[in-house]
């Protein structure tokens, strides 16, 4: 059995000056196919922000809205104060984008693709990027062609970081990286950080976000879910439960009032029990599950 | 200007090929003239009273025999319709590339914004298209420097400059429908450009559908007519630049407006 209390969607709300991200009502729909739904929450200048779900949950939908790739239905969305419909460039110019695929042209050398992203800032950042470069062993001289994953996004991430950006939007940005260059990446990360630069993660890898993030949101079938920090998070209230039960284990998740839950235990019989608080892993799971 | 020096550097070498093709097709044409001038000179005039395929290609209106004719009526046609697919080739492939190639992703996260993105790729379409003429204007102006005849220089000027509105026209078409689709239209481009030459053929011979003239931008280029007349239809070349604008101008709606994949 199965007690499951549906989370409010709480927004945060502060002065302009100290949000990055503000993101209202928003909804995108691909014809008939769901997009976003109503989609509302707030990411505070400085914040390390986790925004997490499953596959198709519309993490990268939201993040295309932001960018002005995508055109929204409904809502408003503010990035460091300025309307993404209307001042896309002028929010591109503070923003660095990590894509979860790093593509570029096949035929341009890393230097060329790092120039032409500098260039296109009409800022000088080559000691920056060098020192990037060279943190992150990147071969400057080679085709993007010859590259590996690992090594394209090593290149996004020069790309990202390279002008020093005041919002960080990183999607998946350690999928292909070795572990050795994932430290190193989020080394550059809590740098960035402490420079004032705010940093948004999308991430499947949850030991990243509880290590890293402050503040997450989870998205589940184009809505917010649940948006909390992720110290609070982990105390939840929520409870993994494992009974025994005429020699037969049986493990469900359980939030709510804990006289409740003994009730429940009672009138099961069980033979044995054993209540855990859930990782990180557990608890994403728990929300992406369908309701009983 | 960043991105119209990117583009170059990205077309620069389909740019030198698809020229120095033509350039050289023609410029080897133009070295053969002289060994061909005297069986060109029984041919002459079979060519003149072949009907309809003399209407269509000019020779009843110029001889094969002399250089001007022979440049008008053969070397005028390949310029003309490999000058086409080639605009129409980087029209087609101009915007849509990005999605099919992936790289929208990292080009449209650049603060250029799409204003900037499609008015700078036009440019460098035109800039193609330009040079595209440049480098084959060279190589024929060398064959003729060998073959010791040049064409009459206002003839061959008006032809290359009617010729650069057509593939301009062509290129913007094609540029259309790049920027409403995700992957790069080349089929679709190339059977535009050779449609629109049968589209100018058929105009010339058959009475009913003369009006398709105003259709094909083959038609007011067409080197045996300028070379015969001296001039281009002014009012032809206005239909021209109407299509040319009002293309890019819905271009530009239709990308303004566009979901990019990534």
């Amino acid at each position: 059995m199965m007690m499951e209390s549906k989370n409010n969607i709480r927004e945060c709300r502060g002065n302009e000056a100290d949000i990055a991200i503000e993101i209202r009502d928003v909804t995108k729909t691909y014809g008939k196919h769901r997009g976003i739904s109503h989609l509302s929450f707030v990411v505070p200048k400085g914040d390390i922000f986790g925004f997490l779900g499953p596959n198709g949950a519309g993490k990268s939908t939201t993040i295309r809205c932001m960018l002005g790739m995508l055109h929204f239905q409904k809502g408003e969305i503010r990035i460091l104060g300025m309307d993404a419909k209307k001042q896309t460039r002028e929010i591109l110019r503070k923003v660095g984008y990590m894509p979860s695929e790093a593509m570029f042209y096949p035929s341009m050398k890393v230097k060329d693709v790092i120039r032409l992203a500098v260039e296109a800032r009409k800022m000088n950042c080559d000691s920056e990027a060098r020192r990037i470069c060279d943190l992150l062993d990147v071969d400057r001289e080679k085709r993007i062609s010859e590259l590996s994953l690992g090594n394209r996004k090593k290149v996004s991430i020069v790309c990202a970081m390279q002008h020093q950006p005041e919002l960080l939007i990183l999607d998946e940005p350690t999928s292909g990286l070795d572990p050795l260059m994932q430290e190193v990446f989020f080394k550059l990360v809590l740098e960035q950080n402490a420079r004032g630069t705010t940093c948004f993660l999308s991430s499947h890898v949850l030991s990243e976000v509880k290590r890293y993030c402050k503040n997450v949101a989870i998205i589940k079938e184009g809505e917010l879910v649940k948006l909390d920090s992720v110290e609070n998070l982990l105390r939840s209230g929520i409870r993994q439960v494992k009974v025994w039960q005429g020699g037969q284990e049986r493990q469900f998740t359980y939030s709510g009032n804990a006289r409740e839950l003994i009730r429940e235990l009672d009138t099961m019989q069980v033979d044995d029990v054993l209540i855990e608080e859930p990782s990180l892993e557990e608890l994403f799971i728990h929300y992406y599950q369908e309701e009983a | 200007m960043t991105l119209w020096k990117h583009e170059m550097k990205m077309n620069i070498k389909s740019l030198l090929i698809w020229s120095c093709c033509i350039g050289i097709v023609n410029f080897g044409c133009l070295l053969l003239f002289e060994n061909l001038a005297d069986t060109m000179e029984q041919m002459a005039k079979s060519y003149s009273q072949m009907g309809s395929f003399s209407t269509v290609l000019g020779l009843d209106r110029l001889s094969i025999a002399t250089m001007e004719g022979f440049y008008a009526t053969e070397l005028g046609l390949i310029f003309a319709i490999g000058g086409a697919m080639f605009a129409a080739m980087t029209g087609a492939s101009m915007l849509a590339k990005e999605e099919e190639g992936h790289t929208s992703e990292f080009l449209h996260t650049l603060p250029f914004g799409r204003r900037y993105i499609i008015r700078w790729k036009y440019l460098a379409m035109a800039s193609a298209i330009i040079l595209f003429q440049i480098i084959a204007i060279l190589w024929e102006t060398l064959g003729f420097a060998i073959a010791g005849e040049m064409p009459e220089v206002q003839e061959y000027l008006l032809f290359h400059g009617a010729q650069f509105f057509m593939q301009l026209e062509v290129g913007s078409v094609c540029l259309l429908v790049s920027a409403g689709s995700r992957k790069k239209q080349i089929g679709t481009a190339l059977g535009l450009a050779v449609l629109l030459y049968v589209a100018d053929m058929m105009c010339r011979i058959v009475p009913d559908i003369e009006k398709l003239k105003y259709a094909t931008p083959y038609y007011f280029s067409n080197a045996a007519d300028i070379f015969t007349s001296g001039k281009v239809d002014c009012g032809m070349l206005g239909i021209s630049v109407v299509i040319t604008v009002a293309a890019f101008m819905c271009a530009f709606g239709v990308y303004m407006r566009k979901d990019l994949t990534a």
